[in-house]
């Protein structure tokens, strides 16, 4: 059996997988990436942050120009070529995945494409379409993600019922739509198919849609759902589907009533699962969690010193930037350095319309930890900027540690709020107070005011919002 | 600004924090009381030096402190930036005409001693449980050398901890490290971060957090031993006759529902062999290089738990009858073992016997309990042939270890104390017995 034998192996091309490899590769590692499927850039790039957001920037093309008749502009209703969208959509995805591979070869990174199987904790097998490869390692660095979790009772084997991944094909505009989870991919992918025309019916088992986030960032979410969507159903339990003729027949219980309804298509938005099986794990001493996530410590490596594990497989929240920070924390990890992941702020962002965010401590977990906080907030009303374009459906908050004033977490609700976050985030790392924040210049008329904005609030010196004076 | 305590006078060079004035965040103008401090001869007033905004107050009511102390940082006018006159920063970084850069290690020198204690005691845990606020780089900084960033005070706005904090506090160390005086705070250097090592790699291997008393346990033992040398004094006492007098008194012990144990016994010649050697029970204070001899007799009882060793103590054993304390040694012991003892019950200690009689071994070298400075540690007992009044006899010898902080016990001391209270222990009078 010939093997190549290299310093790292990473399984996995996502943003975990590519961002180790090429951290490692920099470090001065010879570093062989594996990927099962023929492109770069896993769920991510392929069939989840990427294709979804090219897919909302279209439905707000769309959406601005039906809705700026009271502007004095008039548009005809927007004509749509699916295929032509998808082409758009795949060349966006293509320029990037393009990039990792361009990247991996400058950089010396070795791509071998196949499925990775540990045959040992020191050996992996690669099942290349020319055939078994075998790779010895120093350290391996799984990163193989997750994928749509569908359950076996919805499961029918019929292309009517999506998971995101074929959703993001819209191969169709079906007229009506059930989502099945009001997390943030049933979200996004609903107010995608919405504005394209279908008729969405969301329900959520829970009683509140994007779970985590504190309930008055949700609200204006939820205000602009109700009016895109044709109905929200919290606490609603899909029983049962079937197939019938060329729709799907859907049993489910909501308001203590069953129901039965007819829906041209269903997207399942239940949740991911991690693809930890399949990878030979049992051959090596790594340990999986009952969820089938893999076991870590502070430094991301498992139970088997010769193996890390980075992003969704290794569980907690699974988003493509925790992946990204994970990498490099577990090559340098292998490096020798002294490093955690204890203490990382990992931001969120939700890409609805508007769009959700927060970072660090929110309102919601401080009252459930008993931690003593102060919030501050300012309504989006008070901004000049989203005045400007009509979107003063926005807040943005402050979680205070009262007796330092330190910053410990920021939250917004509102369009860009995705990007206006990261100034949250970097205060957080800093250590910084909510002075600050209150000193610290933000350019006019600009949406980063309402930071600046809440931090005078806090002070009850707001220039654009009154509120009785509190301190100074 | 940072404002440290100023030579108040003649022999005046430390107080006692009496009033504090004013509270963080309060505007102060210049020359206005901030606090009031209590020396031998007089309430002084500590004033302002400049008009700004009080940012930090690093003292308390109640604290003892000295001249170069760091009381409080007023921030001037708008400038917010936190500036410390006295420490030994670098000469291009320092702004202060006070701090002349020619001589920094002078500077350092008068006022690092002063500020030690209160600057490194105690981690600073915030209110919501975070870790000290710093930047990523500081962190990570931290983290290399092994620095536990809560220690630090950081002089930024909210406690906020930057490099020129970190630099300070490593100089301060150093400082410390090469002054011979301060050996005691020399303890709370940080030790570097502990390094794990992966015995998995050589088999199967099972892990358990350790438990909160583990922890206090495992740093306790390393305290005392690593602080006090020790000496074992070995020695064995003949118990047949306690023995006798413990067959003869246990029923109408028993019908007062105590159980009479070997234990009141060994406490109470303890007690009547450490008033003939009252140094047995004293305690070394370190930082005012006393000893300090106590006048009360409260021995510590090591109780083996479940979780492990907890010493609750019990105060005024030569106060006490024998039934009194085998009452109150049998309620002790069992809520220790159901760890109902409170803190208080397991402090002000003056010497500890650990009797492992019960469970078998013979002799064993004790650690001290500091503070207090000796412990008896009591083995099992066996029959052995005896020589005694010129015949072979059948006794009960029980193995003992005396360890002593040998700082403030000699040999000579501990042969004596061991001798008297083998003596003590065979020549233990049935008065004491009866009810």
């Amino acid at each position: 059996m010939k093997s190549t034998k290299t310093d790292i192996v990473v399984i996995g091309s996502g943003p975990g997988g590519h961002a180790a490899a090429f951290y490692a590769a920099d470090r001065g590692k010879k570093v062989i990436m594996v990927e099962k499927d023929d492109v770069l850039g896993g769920v991510c790039l392929n069939v989840g942050c990427i294709p979804s957001k090219a897919y909302l920037h279209a439905a707000k093309l769309i959406q601005e120009a039906q809705e700026s008749d009271f502007r004095g502009i008039s548009f005809n209703k927007a004509k749509l070529d699916l295929n032509k969208m998808r082409a758009w959509k795949n060349s966006v995805v293509g320029k990037l995945t393009g990039g990792i591979a361009t990247l991996a070869k400058s950089r010396g990174v070795e791509v071998m494409y196949g499925r990775g199987y540990f045959e040992d904790s020191k050996t992996l097998r690669v099942e290349t379409k020319q055939g078994q490869k075998f790779v010895t390692y120093d350290k391996a660095i799984i990163a193989t993600g997750s994928h749509p979790a569908m359950p076996p009772a919805f499961d029918l084997g019929n292309k009517r019922i999506m998971t995101s991944t074929e959703a993001l094909e819209v191969e169709e505009v079906p007229k009506n739509l059930l989502v099945v989870g009001g997390g943030y991919i049933g979200m996004e992918l609903s107010t995608v198919y919405a504005t394209l025309g279908s008729s969405i019916v969301l329900v959520e088992a829970l009683d509140q849609i994007l779970t985590g986030a504190d309930p008055d960032l949700i609200r204006p979410v939820i205000k602009k759902a109700e009016k895109a969507f044709k109905e929200i159903r919290l606490k609603a339990k899909v029983l049962k589907m079937a197939t019938y003729k060329k729709q799907i027949r859907v049993q489910m219980e909501y308001n203590g009533k069953e129901m039965e309804e007819l829906y041209d298509r269903v997207l399942v938005s239940v949740g991911r699962v991690p693809n930890s099986s399949d990878l030979g794990l049992e051959n090596t001493r790594v340990q999986k969690d009952e969820k089938g996530f893999v076991r870590v410590n502070d430094k991301l490596q498992t139970d088997d010193p010769m193996i890390y594990a980075i992003g969704d497989i290794a569980g907690g929240v699974l988003l493509a930037h925790k992946a990204s920070k994970e990498a490099r924390i577990a090559v340098d990890a292998i490096l020798g350095e002294n490093v955690t992941k204890k203490e990382i702020i990992v931001p969120a962002v939700v890409f609805t319309d508007p769009e959700v965010a927060w970072a660090g401590l929110t309102e919601g977990e401080a009252k459930q930890r008993g931690i003593k906080v102060e919030i501050s907030k300012f309504p989006w009303s008070a901004s000049g900027r989203a005045v400007t374009f009509d979107r003063t459906d926005g807040l943005t908050k402050l979680v205070v540690e009262p007796e330092t004033e330190r910053l410990l977490g920021v939250g917004m609700v509102g369009a860009h709020a995705g990007e206006l976050i990261a100034e949250g985030v970097v205060a957080i790392e800093m250590g910084a107070t909510v002075r600050d924040l209150a000193e610290t210049i933000h350019a006019h008329p600009t949406l980063s005011e309402t930071v600046m904005e809440a931090a005078h609030a806090f002070y009850g010196d707001a220039t654009n919002l009154y509120t009785p004076k509190k301190r100074h | 600004m940072d404002v440290r305590l100023p030579r108040l006078g003649e022999g005046a060079d430390s107080g006692t924090v009496s009033t504090i004035f004013v509270k963080e965040g309060d505007t102060v103008k210049k020359d206005q009381s901030v606090l009031e401090l209590e020396s031998e001869k007089a309430v002084a007033s500590i004033p302002s030096p400049v008009s700004g905004t009080i940012s930090k107050i690093y003292v308390k009511d109640g604290d003892e402190i000295k001249v170069g102390t760091l009381i409080f940082s007023v921030a001037e006018g708008e400038a917010s930036q936190s500036r410390d006159v006295q420490l030994n920063v670098p000469a291009h970084e320092s702004t202060e005409p006070e701090s002349p850069a020619e001589e920094p290690v002078a500077v350092a020198e008068e006022s690092v001693p002063a500020m030690m204690p209160m600057m490194m005691e105690e981690p600073v845990k915030s209110a919501s449980g975070f870790p000290p606020p710093a930047s990523p780089s500081i962190r990570k900084m931290a983290r290399d050398i092994g620095l536990d960033l809560s220690r630090i005070r950081g002089s930024g706005n909210g406690g906020r901890i930057v490099l020129t904090d970190v630099r300070a506090y490593i100089q301060r160390l150093q400082t410390l490290g090469t002054q011979p005086k301060a050996a005691a705070p020399a303890a709370t250097t940080p030790k570097p971060a502990p390094v794990s090592i992966d015995f998995s790699k050589w088999g199967s291997v099972e892990k358990k957090k350790m438990t909160q008393l583990r922890k206090a346990i495992s740093n306790k033992m390393t305290e005392s031993w690593t602080s006090i040398p020790h000496i074992t004094q070995f020695d064995n006492v003949d118990i047949t006759d306690v023995l006798a007098l413990r067959k003869k008194f246990q029923k109408a012990y028993e019908r007062k529902k105590a159980n009479l144990t070997l234990t009141p016994f060994i406490m109470k010649a303890v007690v009547e062999t450490l008033k003939k050697h009252p140094i047995f029970n004293a305690s070394m204070d370190e930082a005012t290089e006393q000893i300090v001899y106590k006048n009360y007799y409260n021995l510590g009882i090591a109780v083996d738990t479940e979780q492990g060793l907890i010493v609750p103590v019990i105060r005024d054993v030569d106060k006490k009858s024998m039934l009194e304390l085998s009452i109150e040694l049998q309620d002790i012991a069992e809520r220790t073992r159901q760890r109902k003892v409170s803190l208080e019950e397991m402090q002000g200690g003056t010497f500890t016997i650990s009797n492992q009689g019960g469970i078998g071994g013979a002799h064993f070298t004790p650690i001290i309990n500091k503070p207090e400075v000796a412990i008896l540690g009591v083995g099992r007992g066996s029959l052995q042939a005896v020589v005694k009044d010129k015949k072979i006899q059948q006794r009960m010898i029980v193995p003992l270890g005396l360890s002593y902080d040998h700082r403030v016990i000699d040999g000579a001391n501990a042969a004596r104390f061991i001798t008297d209270f083998v003596q003590a222990m065979q020549d233990f009078s049935e008065k004491q017995v009866k009810i």
